[in-house]
């Protein structure tokens, strides 16, 4: 926890199911993939398996969804304390963003058909900034993100720079 | 009077076109590679004559002159009451209408052509980011004058109030680089990637023309083996010198086409700067949209105590990364004239705090390994290559010494950083301006306790930004808790 005392709300279950599932489909078709490579290589150096690729990209898929997926899920965490939206993320490097509400541009609420299928939302508040013009928040229920977005549009000022 | 017309023309409502010999600057500007580049092209290689060529370029010049007319045609501006409007297209009609409460900068800009015909080009600038936005090229300077009057707002309703105080009056000058000062920023411009620019360029120019580097290579190389036989050292020092000669002398022709005559002045909340020496640019910067000052020295010049003072206005300006110059080569009490003049808090070295010690552990870790490595695989192949060992001293120097030079505080409405050893920058970041602020840890960072502040700012450049990094973890939780109190 960077901040220690801005105690930070999870992410909802239905994202670590959504990010599981990304993360399987993702490693499922990277394994398959890398067979293609593995054939090739082994018509070209005898001592090459086939197998090889994909015995090494398997394993580390598996790793990743059983494993590193629920890692990076559980570092997640946002709060808003009314006047600013703080967002957490990162398992070995960490991050903890704050935008204030005064900042914000234009507020998006996204739900992509994987977020559809285990009810969660996106929040994406942009700023006028370069490196952080846009700051994600997944993994919220829709109605908690409508919740922030129509607190934030409140508090919009007319010149934010 | 200069009022009266002013207003008389601000009345004059309804579409205009740019200049007429807008159509012949186009055109000449095209001409290279259309009228003659391609009947040339055309011509060799499929093995035609002289003839052919010469009436091919005239047909595209006639082709490509009525089609610049008629690109002229289509093109058309005006200035209502709340908005800049431009129509341009042949089939395809654009329509864009900018709001004038949205324009922000209205940049004046004279190229080579455009001088000889008294022209100037026309840029309003709104911070979309989109570099195109709306340039008028090119119209007359008094309607340039009359434009940048109308779409920056103030200058209309003081005609209307009545002041007949002609505008030019209110500004002053800040700050101006004499001749001499413009020389010596050349000198400190010395570039050798500016050599290889040079060389590539050669290349290319000897790619289209059949002889170039290769060709002059090659004589270099035998002319070189003729003397080097002989003159082994003195060649090899005489090409050296050569090479340093050139660096210098791009570097201050360089220097000079950009910066000649270059002056800062300042109005009623806003600076005007014009500089250049064949294409004269004029940008006007609205003192409400700078979003931090940024003073930067470089080793020689900051050795000398000179500085180069310049701001963050929110993008979409002429220069990339939406910085502005002010001062290109100026001493201490003449930046901390204009920022004062900018409205901003001086910046203030004494009361500025240290980062962590560890900062100085982590900057060794990042800059040992990779030296060590590449002597390492050195080693493989010759003995010799511990005396590589010394060429990482200057990284290991500059590491030691990062955390002398990286201090913070946030102060008097302002966060003030200054952070590099070679390259010295000094950042004064008015809090409101902050816009997103981002706490970051890396693994070395964990272990060791630390933090990095990220400052977001409107306009800012990804690479330069005034992050502290590698505070306690602590300071840093309070730095991010006060910053962000401070803008909401």
């Amino acid at each position: 926890m960077l901040l220690p005392d801005t105690p930070l709300h999870p992410l909802e279950h239905g994202q670590l199911k959504a990010m599981r599932l990304s993360a399987a489909v993702f490693w499922t078709i990277a394994t398959l993939v890398s067979i293609g490579p593995g054939f090739g290589l082994s018509t070209a150096f005898d001592w090459f398996p086939f197998w090889l690729p994909p015995a090494v990209i398997g394993p580390l898929g598996l790793w990743s969804v059983l494993y590193a997926t629920p890692k990076r899920w559980a570092r997640w965490g946002w709060a808003w304390t009314g006047k600013e939206l703080h967002v957490a993320s990162g398992w070995l490097a960490r991050r903890h963003t704050i935008v204030p509400a005064a900042r914000v541009q234009h507020i998006d609420v996204t739900q992509g058909p994987v977020e559809r299928m285990f009810g969660v939302a996106t929040l994406v508040l942009h700023t006028a900034g370069t490196a952080n013009s846009e700051v994600d928040l997944p993994g919220i229920t829709r109605e908690t993100a409508e919740e922030i977005r129509d607190a934030i549009r409140d508090q919009l000022t007319v010149d934010p720079w | 009077m200069v009022s009266e017309e002013v207003l008389e023309d601000l009345d004059d409502h309804g579409p205009r076109r740019v200049h007429p010999l807008t159509v012949v600057i186009w055109f000449l500007k095209k001409a290279p590679q259309n009228v003659l580049g391609l009947p040339a092209i055309i011509g060799i290689t499929s093995g035609r004559g002289l003839g052919w060529i010469a009436l091919a370029a005239v047909g595209i010049a006639v082709v490509s002159l009525v089609w610049t007319w008629i690109n002229w045609r289509r093109f058309t501006y005006e200035v209502t009451d709340s908005e800049l409007v431009i129509e341009r297209g042949l089939l395809n009609r654009t329509r864009r209408s900018i709001p004038l409460e949205r324009i922000q900068d209205v940049g004046i800009e004279q190229g080579p052509l455009s001088r000889i015909f008294g022209l100037a080009e026309v840029r309003v600038e709104t911070g979309g980011g989109d570099k195109d936005e709306a340039v008028l090229d090119s119209v007359t300077l008094s309607e340039a004058a009359r434009l940048r009057g109308a779409l920056r707002g103030a200058p209309v309703k003081r005609a209307s109030v009545g002041l007949d105080q002609p505008v030019e009056d209110s500004l002053t000058e800040v700050f101006a680089m004499t001749p001499g000062r413009v020389l010596l920023l050349g000198l400190f411009s010395f570039s050798l990637v500016w050599i290889a620019a040079l060389a590539t360029g050669i290349q290319f120019l000897g790619d289209a023309i059949g002889y170039g580097w290769d060709e002059i290579a090659d004589l270099a190389e035998t002319a070189q083996g003729e003397v080097q036989s002989r003159l082994n050292y003195s060649t090899g020092f005489g090409l050296f010198g050569l090479v340093v000669l050139l660096g210098v002398v791009t570097g201050v022709a360089r220097t000079v086409l950009r910066e000649w005559n270059f002056k800062l002045r300042a109005g009623i909340g806003r600076f005007r700067r014009t500089r250049g020496l064949l294409t004269r640019s004029e940008v006007v910067v609205a003192m409400r949209r700078i979003q931090l000052a940024l003073i930067q020295r470089g080793p020689f010049r900051g050795l000398l105590g000179w500085n180069e003072l310049s701001v963050q206005t929110l993008g979409g300006s002429n220069d990339p990364s939406g910085r502005q110059v002010l001062a290109p080569l100026a001493r201490d009490y003449e930046v901390a004239g204009i920022v004062e003049k900018a409205g901003l808090p001086p910046f203030e070295r004494l009361p500025l705090r240290p980062v962590a010690p560890a900062h100085i552990l982590r900057a060794l870790v990042l800059a040992i390994p990779l030296p060590l490595l590449v002597i390492a695989a050195a080693l493989l192949l010759t003995p010799f290559a511990w005396l590589g060992l010394i060429l990482t001293l200057p990284p290991v120097l500059t590491a030691l010494l990062q955390r002398k030079f990286h201090r913070y505080a946030l102060r008097s409405a302002s966060l003030q950083v200054m952070r590099g050893v070679l390259a010295q920058r000094d950042w004064i970041v008015p809090v409101e301006n902050v816009q997103v602020v981002t706490l970051r840890q890396g693994l070395i960072q964990r272990w060791l306790g630390l933090v990095t502040i990220d400052i977001d700012t409107a306009g800012a450049s990804l690479t330069s930004t005034p992050a502290v990094v590698d505070v306690v973890l602590e300071d840093g939780a309070t730095l991010a808790r006060d910053l962000v109190a401070g803008i909401s």
